[in-house]
């Protein structure tokens, strides 16, 4: 007899024999762990079996457990389908607690300071086995997440599921929207490189312009921790990363899903009457129980989509890191995060606080508001012709705007920095400027022209001397090359001279200007000799008589120099665009003699051997 | 059809879910494989970019001093791009070799020295102590005279001055003497350069991060050529680092001068018109100005070069305006401008030493040592000077 009030295991063994009280012990234990099933049950449900005892214990965690609890314990037949609901909500759940896995992982290794935070993204892709994996499957399910809770929103305002009884459902989901873009957007700074810092300013400037004044300017002070973003400002970006934001997403989905089990999942629009409410009324023959019907499909899709995201971090996808961030440099065709495109599209429009502020606010408004404006009680999408035309013209409209927030619209450059940014910058997401990815033994130590690719192929050689030749002459026109600029007494005459004098300038060591033909074992070098002269000729209003070099020294073992240097005749310029003359010939700006200007400008870059600069 | 084979049947769903499981477990195994490599590969490009932006970084801020090839400029900083900086000896037999005398010569001495020695075994000792040092000492020779062409510039093959670290006896890396060198600059190198070396690291108040000081010491150390390194290397190198001298020698020469009832040199001041009218006394030997001017001769107050060349190059690329031709363009265009009315050539020239921010030249900036007059040069360098810059009237 047991000195315990109650029978002890071994008295259990005592009575019934070792197997059959070890295996009672482990079916109690596994009823209490699901709180309700037993071992039996559990392989009844897998079976796809209908209940053995009644009451069916299968409704009992929803009754007893905390997780199920939040989960209706039968869903309506037309429900469990993909259509209408496409599994987008579970899936927004899901990259919730997969983005706090992969983040919590990340955090291990991250320290969130200007000094170190670029550092400790370098070592989580280089020293830290399957860091790289963990920081792309972290970004890019933040990307898909905006994605899918955005398209979730979609969906339910296309099958009129925000109406009555669930416009506070509706709210809350655009909560979590919100949340889900400011907490992707507050991961944007982390890893402190040119994208992060520049992404991240851009979207606190909009900050900044929150009227009043002293309410923008102080808005702007809390979240940046000083006039530019530093120290305080990663540190507070990490916080609410981290913290803030996340506990509110986690409030709210506990409030989101609390409104889904209270007035059920909407059916199908065409499946119920006008007006009429029947998913907390599901007839018996319609009832798909949770477990084991939902629950499996629910797991199959975790399993799906997780299945997709390793695959495309493995082979197709790599989170983007650009150089380190630098306060002093602004990279050319700075964006916001995608998401973020339409507010900056429609910044272009105007003012500052009315698009950047006030415009984003009306349509999170508008959008909030609506279930509480839109009273018609059909679902049907016949009935509902204004709401879903206004919301397409929605989508359509930020898409728009979203393409007018890239770079290349309505920001003018000069194309003279356009054409050298176009071929020389450091790698942005997967692109890179075209002359890096040459293979290190294609650039061929030498000075080469875009003269040469101008005319027949088999006589480059000729078309090279003559342009030697040519740029060896006195010039008599007005060179606008630094030493000149500057007033030295060492003037050039040649506009080969100025040529040199430009690269000198850069601190290159050359000493005399001779161009030769591209090598034939150089196509690549070829290749973007071609890019170089077509950008030069798409630009002859403003390049008038352009030509640009390139000039590929060795400057140490294994290190190579590339000078890019254009060289026009400067053009009258009117309202940021060339004057034309009356046949559309652009006039030239002449100097105090009536002489054409030359100008020149140029940028370099240095290419390792191991650099590895791959497509574009 | 798609949707009724995954979700209509449960062993479908559970089936493609247990799939999909077990590839995630493959795939991240897979990844896992070659996980070694592939961070290797990161390491590796990590390492070239970085050697690449530290390329940019010198280029714009340190070439000016250190030349475009890092191989320093004469008279205004060492270069790096130099064996010496790499510690690299290209006499390591020899270094051996003395390095054994060495450890021969200080037992002996010590046995010399200890209790007990008798004086035919202390004579034997002398012997064999002069004998070790006329060894050291030629073969010293020897290196000096295999290296002449960077001996002198400065370069000294004997002891451990093959090697800067160890040379200033730098206990730690290569990559901290670098690193720290250019976070905190080089405040003392005024004494022995034209100008100070600044402090580049924003944490001493200058313009780098400390992301961009690393790529810049990776640039550096990628002049490295370990064991390949050659004489004509070092023979390329246009300025070796100097170790500063120590000032005991000339401080006792000039306590001897006063107890002897000589007088100490004064330097000239910046009193132009006074500082003629003393030079004018003296006979100026163009010679021995040509070699204070090129930094072959110390100028006698300090006993260390002058910093002329650092700027005022022969030919026309220096920072400041080219020593050819000095005293013509003084005669011919300076001169001519209305403030210096009624200056002589020497008259202008001593007030460009003494007084440098007066005026600079159009083209140039105000970057001269200022404190030349009151100082470094006494009146009989100042003389010498001025008689070599008349020869430069081509």
């Amino acid at each position: 007899m047991s000195v315990l009030p109650f029978p002890s295991f071994l008295d259990d063994v005592k009575e019934k024999g070792l197997k059959k009280a070890v295996f009672e012990l482990v079916d109690e234990s596994v009823e209490r762990l699901t709180a309700g099933l037993n071992i039996q049950d559990i392989r009844e449900a897998m079976r796809g079996e209908p209940a053995s005892r009644k009451p069916n214990p299968r409704l009992q965690p929803h009754a007893d457990g905390f997780w199920l609890h939040m989960r209706p314990s039968y869903f309506h037949a037309d429900m469990t389908g993909l259509y209408p609901e496409f599994r987008l909500g579970w899936l927004s759940t899901y990259l919730v607690f997969f983005e706090t896995i992969t983040g919590i992982l990340l955090m291990v290794w991250y320290t969130p300071s200007p000094e170190i935070a670029y550092s400790n993204m370098l070592a989580i892709q280089s020293t830290i086995p399957l860091g790289q994996l963990m920081r792309d499957l972290h970004r890019l399910g933040a990307e898909a997440m905006v994605l899918i809770v955005s398209l979730h929103m979609a969906r339910t305002f296309f099958t009129g599921s925000y109406k009555k009884p669930r416009q506070f459902t509706w709210f809350t989901g655009l909560l979590l929207l919100a949340i889900t873009g400011f907490l992707s957007f507050s991961g944007y700074l982390l890893p402190w490189d040119q994208l992060a810092l520049w992404a991240v300013t851009i979207g606190a400037s909009m900050i900044e312009a929150t009227p009043p004044q002293i309410v923008g300017d102080n808005l702007n002070l809390l979240l940046r921790g000083g006039p530019d973003i530093g120290a305080n400002g990663i540190l507070r970006f990490y916080l609410l990363h981290v913290l803030a934001l996340p506990a509110l997403l986690f409030v709210f989905t506990g409030v989101h899903y609390y409104k889904v089990i209270v007035h059920g999942h909407s059916l199908p629009p065409k499946k119920e009457n006008i007006g009429e409410d029947t998913a907390k009324r599901v007839p018996l023959d319609k009832r798909v129980y949770f477990t084991p019907d939902v629950l499996t499909s629910e797991l199959m899709w975790i399993g799906v989509t997780t299945l997709i995201f390793v695959v495309l971090c493995i082979w197709f996808y790599d989170a983007p890191l650009e150089l380190h961030a630098d306060p002093q440099v602004t990279p050319l065709g700075t964006t916001a995060p995608w998401y973020f495109l339409w507010i900056q599209g429609a910044l272009k429009l105007g003012d500052k606080v009315f698009f950047g502020i006030i415009f984003p606010t009306i349509i999170l408004g508008v959008l909030a508001v609506w279930p509480y404006l839109d009273v018609t009680p059909s679902r049907r999408f016949a009935d509902r012709r204004f709401a879903i035309t206004f919301f397409l013209a929605l989508i359509s409209f930020i898409t728009c705007l979203s393409y007018m927030g890239l770079a290349k619209f309505g920001v003018e450059t000069s194309p003279d920095t356009e054409i050298l940014h176009e071929l020389l910058y450091p790698p942005q997401h997967s692109h890179v400027g075209a002359l890096l990815p040459i293979p290190y033994e294609q650039l061929v130590p030498g000075m080469y022209i875009t003269r040469q690719v101008e005319g027949d192929p088999a006589d480059g050689a000729n078309i090279v001397a003559a342009f030697n030749q040519e740029i060896a002459q006195p010039y008599t026109g007005t060179i606008n090359s630094p030493a000149i600029v500057t007033g030295a007494a060492n003037a050039k005459t040649t506009v080969g001279d100025g040529l040199l004098d430009v690269v000198t300038d850069q601190k290159l060591a050359v000493s005399a200007v001779s161009f030769k033909e591209v090598p034939s074992d150089a196509p690549e070098l070829l290749h973007v000799l071609h890019l170089f002269d077509e950008d030069i000729e798409a630009n002859t209003n403003y390049l008038v008589n352009g030509w640009g070099a390139i000039i590929i020294t060795q400057n140490q073992n294994n290190l190579k120099r590339a000078d890019l240097v254009i060289s026009w005749n400067e053009v009258q310029v009117e309202g940021g665009k060339p004057k034309l003359d009356a046949s559309g010939k652009p006039i030239l700006a002449l100097d105090a003699n009536g002489n054409p200007i030359v100008r020149y400008k140029t940028d370099h870059v240095f290419i390792h051997k191991d650099a590895l600069y791959f497509g574009h | 059809m798609f949707e009724r084979m995954l979700v209509g049947k449960i062993e479908n769903r559970i089936t493609v879910g247990l799939i999909s499981l077990v590839l995630i477990m493959v795939f991240l195994g897979w990844a896992a494989i070659n996980e070694g490599g592939r961070m290797q590969a990161f390491q590796q490009m990590e390492s070239a970019r970085s050697i690449e932006q530290g390329a940019m970084l010198f280029a714009a801020n340190c070439t000016t001093c250190h030349g475009l090839d890092g191989r320093g400029l004469a008279g205004k900083a060492p270069g790096l791009n130099n064996p010496m900086l790499f510690g690299h000896d290209f006499y390591p037999d020899v270094t051996k070799q003395i390095s054994n005398l060495t450890g021969e010569k200080k037992t002996l001495t010590d046995e010399k020295n200890a209790a007990g020695t008798t004086d035919a075994r202390k004579t034997e000792i002398d012997a064999r102590v002069t004998e070790i040092d006329t060894t050291i000492t030629g073969l010293d020779a020897k290196r000096t005279a295999d290296t002449k062409l960077a001996v002198d510039k400065g370069y000294n093959p004997t002891d451990v001055s093959y090697s800067r670290l160890l040379e200033v006896g730098w206990s730690g890396t290569l990559d901290s003497f670098i690193l720290t060198t250019l976070i905190h600059g080089r405040p003392v190198s005024s004494n022995y350069w034209p100008q100070a070396m600044p402090a580049w690291s924003q944490t001493a108040g200058g313009p780098l991060r400390q992301d961009q000081l690393e790529n810049i010491v990776a640039y550096i150390k990628n002049w490295d050529k370990g064991d390949n390194w050659t004489l004509d290397d070092l023979y390329a190198v246009n300025q070796f680092p100097i170790l500063p001298e120590d000032a005991g020698p000339i401080r006792e020469q000039l306590r001897q001068a006063i107890a002897n009832g000589g007088t100490v040199p004064q330097p000239v001041g910046t009193d132009v018109k006074a500082i003629a009218a003393e030079v004018a006394k003296l006979t100026g030997d163009p010679a021995k100005g040509e070699q204070l001017y090129h930094a072959a001769a110390p100028a006698t107050l300090t006993g260390q070069n002058l910093p002329c060349t650092g700027c005022h190059q022969q030919a026309a690329n220096g920072v400041g305006p080219m020593t050819n031709g000095t005293y013509t363009r003084v005669v011919n265009e300076r001169l001519k401008e209305p403030q210096f009315a009624g200056y002589t050539p020497e008259e202008y020239l001593i007030d460009s030493i003494v007084n440098p921010a007066d005026y600079i030249v159009p083209g140039f900036q105000n970057v001269m040592v200022p404190n030349l007059g009151t100082e470094v040069l006494n009146a009989q360098d100042l003389a010498d000077i001025l008689a070599y810059l008349k020869t430069e009237n081509q």
